[in-house]
C-alpha cells in the first residue's frame, strides 16, 4: 500500500509557479488598464453608438465609419496641420533646448538657478498658459502689439491671420516645451565623462569641436528620448490651440486632437470619434517610424 | 422708564418688526414646503450672479439646502453627461443644459418629464416659451411642446441686441440703425481703427459665428432646413437669401471691426465695448452688466440697446434664441427630483423672477419686463427685449444640432476670412449638412448650387 502523497505546501506551488506569480500583477495591470481600454476602443470604432431609454445602443458601423474616415476634409487638412506643427517646433525646440543646455552645463556660477528659472514654463498649467498668451496676443490690448504699435508699426493680426496663426501657436509650444527638452539634455550633459571632454581639449579640440564632434554624438541616447518624448506631445497638440484659436481661422490651425474633440465631444459621435482615435495613433507610429528610419539613415551615412 | 426697560422695549419692537417684515415676505414668496437638500449644475456665465443671489434667497426664504456645481461653459455638457450616464444615482438634481444639447439628452431618454414627476407642475403662463425649447416630442424626435412633453424650461432668454454708444449716435447726429444698411452708413462715420470700430460681430470659428450670423440669416428670411419639424431635412442654407445674408455680414465685418474681425470671440467684443472702442455691436442680452460695471467698463450709463437691425425697414429682426434648460434627470434621487421640482415652482415665480433679474439675472416672465424694472437705468435693455422676444426662433431642434453648428461654424468662417467665396461657403455646407441628414436617415436634398 503506498503511503499518500504528502500535500504541496504553499513555497512548493509559489516556486513551481514563480513567473505567473511574478508576472501576475504586472499582467492584471495590462489588462485593466491597457488592454481593455484599447480592445473597447476598437469596438467602439467599428459602431455606431447611440443612446435610447438611457441604454447604449451599439450597431456595427466599421465600413461606414472607414469610410467617412476617407472622406473626412477637416481631419486630413488637421493631419497635415499636425504633422506640420510637430516638424517645425519640435525642431526650433530641440535646437534651443539642446543650446541652452550646453550652455547652462558650462556655467561655473549660478547654474542652479538657471536652471529653476529655465524650466517654470513647462510647470505651468497649460489652462494658464493658454490664458496668458491669448491676452498677450491680444490685437488691440495685447502685450505685443503694445510694442510692435510703440515701435511705430501696424498691430499684427497674431491669431486672425492664416498665415500667421499656426506660428504663434508654435512660438507659444516653444517657449512651454524648450524648458522640457533642456531638462532631459541638461541631465544627459551633466552625466557625460568629464574625462573624455578634458581629453579633446588637451587634443587641441576647439569648442565647436567640442560641441558637435564629441558631447552631441555622446548624448545621442538622450536626445533621442527628448525627440521621441517631444514628437508624441507635440502629436497630440490640444490645449494651446484650443485656447488659442479653436482651430481658426478656417482651418489654419486645425489639429487633429481638436477635432477629435469635436467630433467625440462636442457632436457625441461616439463610434466615429473612436475611429479617430485609432487613426491618430496610427499617424503618431506612422510618424515616429519614418523619423526613426530617417535617423537610422542619417547615422548610417 | 428705567434705561435697561427701554433697550428691552426697543429691541422686543425691532424684533417683531423685523418678524413682521420677514412673514410678509414670505407671503409674496411661494411656500415650497421643507425639502432635501438639491445640488443644481450651474454655468458660470455672466448672468450667473444673479442666479446666485436668487438661490441665496430662496435658501433664506424657505430654509431648503441647495449646491451649485458652478462649473465653466466648456465643462458644462460632461458634466451633465457624467452625471446621467455613470449609472447608479445622478449627483445633481437639476441641470442646466446649453439649448444646442438638449435634443441629446431628451432622444437619451436620460430626463425626467416634469409631470412624472408632480402631475400638478405647471409653467406659469407668463413665462416665455422660447420657442418650446424644454419640451420633447419623442414621436416626431424634435423640441415641440403642442404634442410633446415637458422636460425643462428655461431659466434664462438669452437673445441678442443690438448696442450702441447712444452719447456718441447724438453727437455725431446720427440715427439708432433699424436696418444692416443703417450699420454700414453710421459705420462710415463711426469706423476709425483702432480707436474706435463701426460694428462689433463675433466671427470666430465655431459656436461664434454661427450664432452671430443667425441675426442677419434669420433677417434675410434665410434657413439651414425646410421643415425638420415635421420630418423635411432638405438644406436650404445655400438659398439666394442665405448668400444675401452672408455677404451683408461679411461686408459688415470686413469694414467695420478690428483687423481680427475673424477670430473676434464674445470676450473680445464685450471687452472692446467696455473700453469704449466699439461703437455699435450685437451680442446676449447676459453681456449688459459687463457695459454698466464701474470696475469693468470706462463707458458706463453710455450703451444703449435695441432690437438686431433687419434687412428691410419693414423687416423683421433675425432672433435666434440661445437658451438653456433646466432638467432633472431620470437617475436623480426621489427627494432630489422633488426637491428640484419644489425650487422649480419657486423660482418661476413672479417675485423670485424679479429678484433674479434684480440681481443680474435675465428673467424669463414677461410681466418682470413688462414692470417698473424697464424705468430703471440699469434695466434699459428690458423694452428691446421683450420687442425683440416675440420673433425668437429656438433652432437646431433634433439630433444633429451639434454637428450642423460646428458644419456652418467652419464654413462661415473661411467665406469670413476669404479662403473660400460666399457661394462656395454655402454648397460645401449644404453638401456636409445633406450627407450628415443622409448619414442618419433622414429625408434630406439641397437647392441647386449657387455660383461661386
Amino acid at each position: 500500500m503506498r503511503s499518500p502523497r504528502p500535500a504541496a505546501s504553499l513555497t512548493d506551488v509559489l516556486d513551481r509557479h514563480l513567473k505567473w506569480v511574478t508576472l501576475g500583477p504586472a499582467v492584471i495591470v495590462f489588462v485593466v488598464l491597457t488592454a481593455f481600454p484599447l480592445a473597447n476602443l476598437f469596438l467602439m470604432a467599428a459602431s455606431s453608438i447611440r443612446f435610447e431609454q438611457a441604454e447604449e445602443i451599439w450597431t456595427f458601423a466599421l465600413w461606414d465609419n472607414f469610410r467617412r474616415l476617407a472622406g473626412d476634409e477637416v481631419f486630413h487638412i488637421a493631419l497635415w496641420n499636425t504633422a506640420y506643427f510637430a516638424v517645425v517646433a519640435v525642431a526650433i525646440e530641440m535646437v534651443l533646448g539642446l543650446g541652452l543646455a550646453i550652455l547652462v552645463a558650462s556655467l561655473n556660477s549660478f547654474k542652479g538657478v538657471t536652471r529653476t528659472v529655465l524650466i517654470i514654463p513647462v510647470l505651468m498649467p497649460p489652462v494658464a498658459i493658454g490664458s496668458m498668451w491669448s491676452l498677450m496676443y491680444g490685437h488691440d490690448f495685447g502685450v505685443f502689439n503694445q510694442i510692435v504699435t510703440g515701435l511705430g508699426f501696424q498691430p499684427i493680426n497674431w491669431l486672425g491671420s492664416v498665415d500667421l496663426a499656426l506660428y504663434s501657436v508654435i512660438i507659444l509650444d516653444v517657449w512651454h516645451w524648450t524648458p522640457f527638452v533642456f531638462l532631459i539634455l541638461f541631465a544627459g550633459v551633466e552625466g557625460l565623462p568629464k574625462e573624455v571632454i578634458e581629453a579633446a581639449r588637451i587634443d587641441g579640440a576647439r569648442n565647436r569641436d567640442l560641441v558637435f564632434k564629441v558631447i552631441i554624438p555622446l548624448m545621442w541616447p538622450a536626445i533621442a528620448v527628448a525627440l521621441l518624448f517631444r514628437t508624441i506631445l507635440a502629436f497630440k497638440v490640444f490645449d494651446q490651440v484650443f485656447l488659442l484659436t479653436s482651430g481658426g481661422p478656417g482651418t489654419a490651425t486645425e489639429v487633429v486632437s481638436l477635432h477629435l474633440y469635436k467630433v467625440f465631444f462636442m457632436q457625441n459621435e461616439l463610434g466615429y470619434g473612436a475611429m479617430l482615435s485609432l487613426a491618430i495613433i496610427a499617424a503618431t507610429i506612422a510618424f515616429l517610424a519614418v523619423g526613426h528610419r530617417a535617423a537610422a539613415a542619417v547615422g548610417r551615412r | 422708564m428705567p434705561k435697561s426697560k427701554l433697550v428691552a422695549v426697543m429691541a422686543t419692537t425691532a424684533l417683531a418688526g423685523a418678524l413682521v417684515a420677514n412673514a410678509a415676505a414670505q407671503d409674496s414668496f411661494l411656500d415650497v414646503g421643507q425639502q432635501e437638500p438639491i445640488t443644481i449644475l450651474i454655468n458660470s456665465s455672466p448672468w450667473y450672479n444673479g442666479f446666485e443671489n436668487v438661490v441665496a434667497l430662496y435658501e433664506e426664504q424657505t430654509g431648503n439646502v441647495v449646491n451649485l456645481e458652478v462649473t465653466p461653459f466648456d465643462g458644462m455638457l460632461e458634466k451633465a453627461r457624467s452625471a446621467v450616464r455613470s449609472g447608479g444615482t445622478s449627483p445633481l438634481d437639476l441641470l442646466n443644459i446649453n439649448g444646442t444639447n438638449t435634443v441629446e439628452f431628451y432622444e437619451g431618454g436620460f430626463l425626467q418629464p416634469l409631470k412624472d414627476i408632480d402631475p400638478d407642475f405647471e409653467v406659469p403662463p407668463e413665462v416665455l416659451g422660447l420657442d418650446d425649447a424644454g419640451c420633447w416630442d419623442e414621436e416626431k424626435k424634435f423640441r415641440i411642446c403642442e404634442t410633446g412633453k415637458l422636460m425643462g424650461y428655461a431659466p434664462n432668454g438669452n437673445v441678442q441686441l443690438l448696442y450702441y454708444r447712444g452719447d456718441v449716435l447724438e453727437e455725431k447726429g446720427l440715427e439708432v440703425p433699424v436696418t444692416f444698411d443703417d450699420v454700414l452708413a453710421n459705420c462710415k462715420v463711426l469706423h476709425n481703427p483702432p480707436d474706435a470700430y463701426g460694428y462689433l460681430q463675433r466671427g470666430q470659428k465655431g459656436d461664434s459665428i454661427y450664432y452671430d450670423f443667425m441675426a442677419y440669416l434669420l433677417a434675410y428670411g434665410g434657413s439651414i432646413e425646410k421643415d425638420p419639424a415635421n420630418g423635411d431635412f432638405t438644406v436650404t442654407i445655400n438659398s439666394p437669401e442665405a448668400k444675401a445674408a452672408l455677404d451683408k455680414y461679411i461686408e459688415v465685418g470686413r469694414t467695420c471691426g478690428p483687423e481680427n474681425y475673424a477670430t473676434l470671440g464674445q470676450g473680445d467684443l464685450i471687452q472692446l465695448m467696455q473700453t469704449g472702442k466699439g461703437m455699435q455691436g450685437h451680442a446676449v442680452v447676459a453681456a449688459f452688466p459687463n457695459f454698466d460695471n464701474p470696475q469693468k467698463s470706462a463707458v458706463v450709463g453710455k450703451i444703449d440697446a435695441a432690437p438686431l437691425p433687419r434687412a428691410t425697414p419693414d423687416g423683421q429682426p433675425g432672433v435666434a434664441i440661445g437658451s438653456w434648460v433646466f432638467a432633472i434627470p431620470k437617475n436623480a434621487s426621489e427627494e432630489g427630483k422633488k426637491g428640484a421640482i419644489a425650487f422649480s415652482k419657486w423660482f418661476l415665480t413672479y417675485e423670485a423672477q424679479y429678484a433674479y433679474a434684480e440681481g443680474g439675472g435675465i428673467p424669463v416672465r414677461t410681466d418682470v419686463f413688462a414692470s417698473d424694472l424697464k424705468d430703471r437705468e440699469e434695466f434699459r435693455w428690458m423694452p428691446a427685449y421683450l420687442e425683440e422676444i416675440e420673433y425668437g426662433k429656438q433652432l437646431l431642434g433634433y439630433t444633429e444640432g451639434p454637428a450642423v453648428n460646428q458644419i456652418l461654424g467652419l464654413r462661415l468662417n473661411q467665406a469670413l476670412i476669404g479662403e473660400l467665396s460666399a457661394g462656395a461657403a454655402l454648397n460645401r455646407a449644404a453638401e456636409d449638412l445633406e450627407e450628415l441628414f443622409q448619414r442618419n436617415g433622414r429625408k434630406t436634398g439641397r437647392l441647386e448650387p449657387l455660383p461661386e
